[in-house]
């Protein structure tokens, strides 16, 4: 009985690590994958949601509809954003590096200028389980349950929809894709603006288990950027799923081993280590792996 | 250039052979069993329809990239896992099909770099202007690359080149975007370069160009060699105009 | 005569009479200061100064050799905290700092060769460097907020967690100001003293054009060569990888320096030194003056200094302010405004003097 409660123990770590990534890290992957723009204001984008979601819960808003709203709210700011400055930064990676890194400031400072540094709450929902001694949120289940299936709608958004096909010609060849008359700005803005709206409605889903302050983001963007890089932008999907599973992975064991911080600091060895062997990514490999075995049998 | 005697004695080794070469790109073979040599002195020219692998095997013989299996081989020395700064300090120089100049330096710091390698500072100066003239360059010293014509773009691009002073020097479409002038005195300066000791060899679209430098063809086609001789040989063979028809 | 070439050459802008000149007001100007400023106001330039530092050594690693460090501070803090450490356990032995400078400046180029060994060598993308760089940052402040605990002693000193390096007992001294010389002849610069005010403002003058001739001569060369094509480069037979990791440590070290002058001015050091608010900082500083030149980058940082302490005294709009002028500046003058502005004097100047002048502005 004991070693089953451990054992359920280390699998909800594991899933609750691993929940946390994606959901960190999904928006980010469109941005980065599929524009190659490192946004570092993802995180403010996301205590943008975890704002939307917590003054609309307050004001009576059932919290499902209120983290939508924090979706919507990012996902404008998102568009905002990339009309009037990212725009002009596409190709220059270090450069959308700096200027992203000043509206994050931005953002964070102009929440703190509006808000103060005071901090909001709202109640998690679900309540807990039992498993033998322990307790668990079932909350953390189901944001693990929300974020798989974000990476599902976007899989199934860009391989089967007319904006994903339109969206994925456009991030091959621009200039082919606008020639076949596709509003290649517009692909852009809205793109960005689904990456910031991902980013917005993971921001309101960590609001229901963490506090809400301007700094709420800061720590999002290196992390959610880690994992995305590990995963490699051959395959948006299997990249995320295999890099956050082994990041994740790696976390909860030495979390477990020896402490939360080291934890931490292995979880980047583990991201340092995997791309000096695999420098563009997880994803990269698998698709060459699989390329290999198609051009053998062929 | 400076060979040592006991180098010239074995000159019926090649400067450069690969074995067996190929290089696969996601699935595709851009590099497909190519073996090949260069002796010491030698021009020689490399043609082949778009795709046919040329600029890979320059790329595969400077260590720009590493191959999927084969050797490459310098002067019967084995080379195929050193890096490109290493092949260049044995005498290996490059120019890419992109120019690949420092836009952001002048003519004079663009020489600087390669001629740092071999001179003292103070020594360089005397050694752009030797050069500059050579490269139809003169006066543009202290010019800013990106103000110059795209010929000359082309020259300096070269010029960095030959200014490393190497035993063997690659030059991937040397005479790309040139007018008929401009790729007459691009070839005169590789003659030149040639009879005075350097190995070259030169990829080129430029049929103009390669009848100039009139040198030993080799026909790289779906990464393989399709066909070699004289310069002649090569424009007469019936196979190879069918490759660049599209036939085969 | 060569070191006079060296100071002038192309890599760097201001030439000629006129640029010397000003640069010999600057410094008259500055070193008359304790005759116009307040003791606050030149305790203040001090760290200003200290500042100033730490934007050459971004402006070398990020305008120069094409390296964008977000973690540039985690250099100076862990200078900042080893010449604290090496000073709290050597102070009752030597009476003299001159070890604790040395460790400031040394361990971090030392920490900076791990780390880039492991990054330069494996050819990691630029972005991914500059990622890390911030993580590493990121992670020493985690560490060192966690330090509370009395363990956390490493001899004299105890690392304090958030209160900040302090000794480890009572009976340990007090984290000290810069003491320099040995032996018997040793002089204190108190961080709030006119002293330490010129000690800093000449350390700099000769950091900086010290600075100057490293870009322009053939290391300097090399940098720009690396920034502009690192392929290239390589063809030429250069070790890239080595010139990266090479200027990567001396801009640790530079870093180092200006951590351990800043421990040492307010004898105290914290880990919010590792936060993301100061990393950010360098890159304002130095992507405002301009990255590309050290005399951009050096007036950049002490001008949004001193604007940020005038912004202040209006309240907490400081940080917001400097945000909005780093979007802006890299959205209508890319190159910094410093380098906008020189390069749009130097227009204005007779033809003749122009083609020398906008050899380095593009």
């Amino acid at each position: 009985m004991e070693t089953a409660t451990t054992l359920f123990a280390f699998f909800y770590q594991f899933v609750d690590n691993a929940g946390y990534l994606i959901l960190a890290a999904v928006g980010l992957t469109i941005i980065f994958g599929m524009m190659g723009v490192i946004n570092m204001a993802h995180g403010e984008l996301m205590m943008i949601g975890a704002y939307t979601t917590a003054f609309s819960y307050h004001a009576g808003v059932p919290a499902p509809i209120a983290i939508l709203l924090a979706g919507v709210a990012a996902g404008l700011v998102g568009i905002v954003l990339e009309r009037l400055i990212i725009q002009h930064f596409y190709r220059q990676l270090l450069s959308s590096l700096v200027v992203t890194w000043g509206i994050s400031l931005m953002l964070s400072q102009g929440f703190l200028l509006a808000f103060g540094p005071s901090i909001l709450n709202v109640p998690t929902p679900f309540g807990s389980l039992a498993v033998g001694e322990q307790t668990f949120g079932v909350y953390r289940l189901v944001l693990a349950g929300v974020s798989l299936a974000m990476v599902a709608g976007v899989w199934a958004l860009f391989a089967y929809t007319r904006v994903g096909t339109d969206a994925r010609a456009t991030m091959e060849n621009p200039k082919m894709a606008e020639a076949l008359g596709i509003n290649t700005a517009r692909v852009y803005a809205l793109t960005f603006g689904l990456g910031s709206a991902l980013g917005g409605i993971a921001g309101g889903m960590f609001a229901l288990t963490a506090t809400i302050s301007p700094f709420f983001g800061v720590n999002y963007t290196p992390l959610a950027f880690i994992t995305v890089v590990v995963g490699g932008g051959a395959n948006v999907v299997t990249g995320l799923i295999s890099s956050v599973a082994s990041l994740a992975g790696v976390q909860t064991i030495f979390n477990n081993a020896v402490s939360v911080y080291i934890g931490y600091v292995a979880m980047f060895g583990a991201a340092l280590l995997i791309l000096l062997l695999l420098p563009s990514g997880i994803s990269d490999y698998l698709e060459r792996r699989k390329m290999r075995s198609v051009s053998r049998t062929g | 250039m400076q060979t040592p005697s006991p180098e010239v004695a074995k000159a019926a080794e090649p400067v450069i052979e690969v074995r067996d070469l190929v290089k696969v790109y996601g699935g595709v073979k851009a590099i497909n069993g190519l073996n090949l040599k260069v002796d010491a002195g030698e021009l020689v020219s490399i043609i082949g329809p778009n795709g046919a692998g040329k600029s890979t095997f320059f790329k595969l013989l400077m260590g720009i990239e590493a191959p999927t299996s084969g050797k490459v081989y310098f002067h019967g020395k084995d080379i195929t896992r050193l890096p490109c700064f290493r092949r260049a300090r044995l005498g290996l120089g490059i120019k890419f099909q992109n120019m690949h100049v420092y836009q952001e330096l002048s003519v004079f710091q663009n020489l600087f770099i390669p001629l740092r390698r071999n001179h003292k500072p103070d020594k360089i100066p005397g050694r752009v202007k030797v050069l500059l003239p050579q490269l139809h360059l003169e006066g543009t010293e202290e010019e800013s690359v990106h103000r110059l014509s795209h010929g000359q773009q082309q020259w300096l691009a070269i010029g960095m080149s030959i200014a490393l002073e190497p035993e063997v020097l690659l030059l991937d479409e040397p005479a790309a975007g040139m007018s008929a002038e401009e790729t007459r005195a691009t070839a005169e300066i590789l003659k030149r370069l040639n009879r005075q000791g350097v190995t070259i060899g030169v990829i080129e679209h430029d049929m103009m160009f390669i009848r100039l430098l009139n040198a030993r063809t080799t026909v790289l086609h779906y990464g393989q060699l399709f066909a070699e001789g004289s310069f002649e040989e090569i424009e007469q063979n019936e196979n190879v105009h069918r490759i660049y028809l599209g036939k085969i | 005569m060569r070191i006079f070439k060296l100071l002038t050459g192309p890599q760097t802008l201001g030439r000629g009479p006129l640029f010397w000149s000003g640069f010999l007001l600057v410094m008259i100007v500055l070193a008359l200061a304790p005759q116009y400023l307040s003791r606050y106001e030149i305790i203040l330039f001090s760290n200003f100064f200290i500042s100033g530092f730490l934007a050459l050594s971004l402006c070398l690693l990020w305008g120069y050799c094409g390296i964008l460090s977000l973690g540039q501070a985690a250099f100076f803090g862990i200078g900042g905290y080893a010449y604290g450490i090496v000073a709290l356990n050597l102070l009752n032995l030597h009476e003299n700092t001159m070890l604790a400078i040395l460790a400031g400046i040394v361990v971090p180029a030392l920490f900076a060769a791990f780390i880039g060994a492991i990054m330069f060598f494996a050819r990691l993308k630029g972005v991914y460097i500059a990622i890390l760089t911030l993580v590493v940052s990121l992670l020493f402040q985690t560490f060192l907020l966690q330090t509370a605990d009395p363990s956390y002693t490493i001899g004299a000193a105890y690392l304090g967690g958030f209160n900040g390096l302090r000794p480890a007992s009572p009976d340990d001294p007090l984290l000290p100001s810069l003491i320099l010389g040995f032996g018997s002849a040793t002089i204190e610069l108190d961080g709030r003293s006119y002293e330490f005010f010129y000690f800093v403002l000449g350390l700099l003058c000769l950091v900086y054009l010290g600075l100057r001739c490293l870009v322009n001569s053939s290391y300097g060369y090399l940098l720009v060569g690396c920034r502009e094509d690192s392929d290239r480069t390589e063809t030429f037979g250069y070790d890239v990888r080595l010139i990266q990791l090479s200027v990567f440590c001396l801009s640790a070290a530079l870093a180092g320096l200006a951590g351990l002058l800043y421990t040492a001015w307010g004898t105290y050091v914290h880990p919010k030194v590792f936060d993301v608010a100061p990393n950010i900082l360098v890159v304002i500083w130095v992507a405002v003056g301009g990255r590309k030149d050290l005399t951009a980058a050096l007036i950049g940082a002490i001008v949004v200094e001193w604007v940020s302490l005038r912004l202040a005294s209006e309240g907490e709009i400081s940080l917001f302010v400097l945000g909005a002028i780093l979007v802006a500046v890299m959205l209508f003058a890319p190159e910094g405004l410093v380098i906008k502005l020189a390069s749009l004097a130097s227009s204005l100047r007779p033809k003749r003097d122009r083609a020398a002048a906008t050899r380095v502005e593009s």
